[in-house]
Formats: C-alpha cells, sequence, structure tokens
C-alpha cells in the first residue's frame, strides 16, 4: 500500500516541480523579448495659406511615418491652442487605418508618452489620428479643414507618438516646445485678419 | 397490445445516430463560436476593428449558424420519437438565446459603435453559448450511457462536448474580470480587485470541474483528460497566442500547461480514491494562471497598476508579474481546485442516479 502510494506520488510531485520549474524559470529566462523601437517622425506638414480671413477656413496637410519597427499603435497628433472646440476642424480625407478622433476641450487624454496610464484633462481641441498596429517604413496622411475663430496668429501643434514608447526615438520632435500633455510638439502659425 | 409499437427509450435508442450528430453539431458549433470569440478579443487588441463584420465575427456567427443546425435537427428529431429530453431543451433554448443575440449584438453596434468585452448581448450570447453547450454534452452523456448502460462517453465525444463548454463559460469569467468593457458610452468594466478575484476563484473551478468529469465520463481511463486539456491549449494557441506576432516564440512555455493535466490524469487513472481526485482537482486548478495567459496579464495588471500593456509587451509584462502573482494565488487555486472535484463527483454521481 505504502510503495504504491510511494509510486504514485512520486512521479506526480516529479511533473509539478518540473511544470513549476518550467514556467516560473526555465522559459521566462530564456526568452530576451526586447521591446520594439518604432521611430515616430513627421515628414510632411503643409498649411493651405499663411493668411485667413475670420471665418474663412484653411488646410492643413499631415503625413506620420514609423521608420523604426513596427509600433503596436502611432498616433498623429494635431493641437489647436486657439480652439476649443473641435466643431470647427473637419477631416477631409485620411488613409489611417482608425478613424481619427476629434477631442474636445476637457477630454481625458494621454500624457508623457505613458498613452492612457497618465490622463490628463484637454486643454484645447485636437485631432488624433492613429494607426494600430503601424508598420515600420509605412506613412499616413490626413488633410483637415479648419475654421479659426478669433483673429491674430492661430497656432497648430503637431506631434507624433509611437506605442511602445521604448525609447527617444518614438516620439517627434525630439526638442522645443512642450505642450500641457508634457510632450514635444512643432508650431505652425496661420495669420487670421479681419474679414 | 400494440407489440411494435416501441417504448420512448427504444426509440430514441433507434435515433441515436441522429441525436448524435444534432449534439455534435452544436457543440462543434459552439466550440467555433466560442474559439471565434477568443480571436475577436485578441483583434481588438491588435487591430481595433471599427466594423461588425470583422473576419472573427464572421467565424462567431458561422458557428452559431451550426449550432442552430443541430439544435433544429435535435428538435425535429426529439418530436418523431415523442420525447423531448432536457438536455435537448436547454440545447435548443440556448439556440435561440444565440440567434437573438445575434440581432441586438448588430443593433448595440449600430447604436455605441465599438463594444466592449462585457456588453448586454455580449452577455446575452456567452449565455446562450453555455446552455446549449451543457445541454450538447448533457445530451451526449445521457444518450452514451443508454448505449453503454453506464455512464461513459467516447474519448472523441468527450473532448468535443466538454471543449465548447470550457470555451464559453471562460469567455464569461472574462466578461466579469478582464478590464475591455470601458467605451465612449459605457463603462461595464470590473473593479480591479473584483476582477482579480473573479478569475482566481471562478478559473480554478471550472478547470477542475471539467478535468475531473472528462476523467470520470472516460471511466477514469488515462489518455482523456490530458487530450481534453491539450485540445484546450491548442485553442488558445491558435485563438491567443499565434495572432499576436510577439508573442510566438512563447509558444513552448504555453504548451507546458499539459504536464499538470497528465499528472493529475495519471493520478486519478491509478487511484480511485476521494484523496486522489481531490489532489487532482488541485492540480490542474494550479495551472489557471498559466493557463489562461497571455490575457489574464490584462486582468492582474490592472490591480498591480500597469495602465497601459501593449500587445508587443504582452510576453514580458506576464513574466515580470508571474513571480509576484504566482505564489499569492496557489492556495486559493487549490482550495478552489478541490472544491471543482468535489463539484465533479457530485455532478457524476447524480448523473448515474438519474
Amino acid at each position: 500500500m505504502l510503495l504504491r502510494a510511494i509510486i504514485l506520488v512520486g512521479p506526480v510531485a516529479a511533473s509539478l516541480a518540473l511544470y513549476f520549474s518550467l514556467s516560473l524559470y526555465v522559459f521566462p529566462q530564456s526568452y530576451q523579448i526586447e521591446p520594439r523601437r518604432p521611430e515616430a517622425v513627421i515628414t510632411n506638414v503643409s498649411l493651405s495659406t499663411a493668411e485667413v480671413k475670420l471665418e474663412g477656413t484653411f488646410v492643413i496637410s499631415v503625413t506620420g511615418t514609423n521608420r523604426g519597427e513596427e509600433a503596436d499603435m502611432q498616433i498623429v497628433s494635431i493641437g489647436f491652442p486657439n480652439l476649443t472646440r473641435a466643431d470647427n476642424i473637419e477631416v477631409l480625407k485620411h488613409i489611417f487605418v482608425q478613424t481619427p478622433i476629434l477631442i474636445d476641450a476637457g477630454k481625458p487624454v494621454g500624457s508623457e508618452y505613458a498613452g492612457n496610464g497618465r490622463p490628463v484633462d484637454a486643454q484645447y481641441a485636437s485631432v488624433e489620428a492613429f494607426s494600430r498596429p503601424w508598420a515600420g517604413g509605412s506613412s499616413y496622411n490626413i488633410d483637415l479643414q479648419v475654421r479659426p475663430q478669433t483673429e491674430g496668429m492661430f497656432a497648430v501643434f503637431v506631434k507624433s507618438v509611437a506605442f511602445p514608447h521604448s525609447w527617444d526615438g518614438a516620439h517627434w520632435p525630439h526638442e522645443g516646445i512642450s505642450d500641457y500633455q508634457k510632450e514635444f510638439v512643432e508650431v505652425y502659425h496661420v495669420q487670421v485678419t479681419k474679414p | 397490445m400494440n407489440y411494435f409499437r416501441q417504448s420512448p427509450a427504444q426509440s430514441i435508442i433507434g435515433s441515436s445516430s441522429r441525436f448524435l450528430a444534432g449534439y455534435v453539431l452544436v457543440s462543434l458549433g459552439v466550440l467555433l463560436a466560442a474559439g471565434g470569440g477568443s480571436w475577436d478579443i485578441n483583434n481588438h487588441l491588435l487591430n481595433k476593428p471599427e466594423t461588425f463584420f470583422a473576419p472573427p465575427h464572421a467565424v462567431l456567427y458561422s458557428g452559431a449558424g451550426a449550432a442552430v443546425a443541430g439544435a433544429v435537427i435535435l428538435f425535429l428529431t426529439s418530436r418523431r420519437t415523442g420525447a423531448t429530453i432536457r438536455p435537448i431543451k436547454l440545447v435548443v433554448a440556448g439556440v435561440i438565446i444565440l440567434v437573438v443575440a445575434g440581432p441586438v449584438d448588430f443593433a448595440w453596434h449600430s447604436a455605441f459603435g465599438l463594444d466592449g468585452l462585457l456588453s448586454p448581448p455580449h452577455f446575452v450570447l456567452v449565455s446562450g453559448m453555455i446552455a446549449s453547450s451543457v445541454g450538447a454534452l448533457a445530451g451526449m452523456v445521457y444518450h452514451g450511457s443508454m448505449a453503454f448502460r453506464e455512464l461513459r462517453l467516447h474519448p472523441l465525444l468527450i473532448i468535443i462536448g466538454v471543449l465548447p463548454v470550457w470555451l464559453a463559460a471562460s469567455g464569461m469569467i472574462d466578461m466579469f474580470s478582464l478590464p475591455f468593457s470601458r467605451t465612449d458610452y459605457f463603462d461595464f468594466n470590473p473593479h480591479p480587485a473584483l476582477g482579480v478575484t473573479v478569475a482566481t476563484l471562478a478559473f480554478p473551478v471550472l478547470i477542475s470541474v471539467l478535468a475531473c468529469s472528462s476523467s470520470a465520463l472516460a471511466g477514469k481511463r488515462f489518455g482523456v483528460m490530458t487530450a481534453v486539456g491539450a485540445a484546450f491549449i491548442a485553442t488558445g494557441m491558435l485563438t491567443s497566442i499565434v495572432p499576436n506576432g510577439a508573442l510566438v516564440q512563447t509558444l513552448p512555455f504555453y504548451a507546458a500547461n499539459i504536464i499538470p493535466f497528465a499528472a493529475a490524469d495519471a493520478l486519478l487513472s491509478f487511484s480511485r480514491s476521494r484523496i486522489s481526485l481531490y489532489a487532482a482537482g488541485a492540480i490542474v486548478a494550479l495551472a489557471f494562471f498559466t493557463l489562461y495567459y497571455p490575457l489574464i496579464t490584462y486582468t492582474y495588471g490592472k490591480v498591480l497598476e500597469q495602465n497601459t500593456i501593449w500587445p508587443s509587451l504582452m510576453a514580458p509584462t506576464y513574466f515580470k508579474m508571474l513571480g509576484t502573482v504566482m505564489p499569492l494565488v496557489v492556495a486559493p487555486a487549490a482550495a478552489m481546485g478541490i472544491l471543482g472535484a468535489a463539484a465533479s463527483g457530485k455532478l457524476i454521481a447524480k448523473n448515474k442516479a438519474l
């Protein structure tokens, strides 16, 4: 009886020891999984005009590229610090995989290149165009029609962030002005004049 | 007296191949639907589809179609034999729920766009899958026991019957544990602590009940519990690991899950004691955290405050938390495994009495 129990328990215990050692130690140690290194770049920004009359519109075209490894997601963000509502922005056309999101001031957005891990409230209107996944070497473009609401200098903030954000090359630009999301942006201007 | 008139039991036996075809079709249909559902979850993680007409949905609803065909066969055959047994009623009810859930799901997508994992139509859909797959398994057992005159089933039928129940019930547990149910319109995400509690208690019970029942239905012969475990592992590989290229290299890690099943299977085939049954239940239940890799990373990641887990980083995130989580869940998982084994023993005894 005792011998039978030993014969039974021995192999079962050995199997469990094998399972736990494989699962907890051997396999996890054997996988050297390095985070992918996507490289986000804005390769083209063009404005239809440098000056627009109040109540008029202008078109901004932005192209983002991933020059690195495949990104789980890459965002091209176009912010409008002089607008609080996104209903003054219209997506004319885009070739992103998913539908771009129009963001009003007050809506929660990610920050500090951490995605949704550190949400903050948006301080102005913006458009987030993204592809999930975004293959290395591919580019996506978006054209927006914008209607400024006040006279003066109308600013446009452009940036791109790739995820996983595994290195500094995963965001563009790498330096310059930092926005409320504590992420660098490239600034473009359009002069808005009296109608 | 009409000596040629068959008793209900005789006519059921006479139509057994048609019944069997119906049950198998329902089980395979639910298997396809549940597999499609699992693929759909991964597709949402990787590709964020925005339309109802995605390939995983096509697989899911093809499976639902097969289940409908099986239910129709069962319904018509049972009407002809004049005996609609409880499992067939369960199958028909489940399939009706499935059929109703389809258009409701489409309407929900149309009204609210991208939906989360837990939504009213998804809950109804998975409930229908559980009811119909449990009904099909019970029906196979009923007809099998009439043929064998004991509670036994062919090993292949055990796999075909048990696997869809396992996948559908896992889908239900996923709904109440994974943080994938927040949309622009609704936030049905479970509280992180609740999600972890549900996963830690429900997955081990489910694994234990189904693994021990599979062994019992095979007359405790070695191999069947292992084969059922292998079928679940293969399904997990195909629907959750292979679609994410970053996880493919972890396939050997996932395949190691077969070891606890083989150990528990050996234990039950060599010893019929109650202690062996409980030990077997505990052993298979211990594997729940590795068996539900990779998606379980999100459930536990939420409570460990890893809010953003990118698909390409799922494996390193999981392996990082493995050492922390495993020691904490061993005791509750083993306890729930014992509970599941006891429940399985009761279930089988109850069926024998019937």
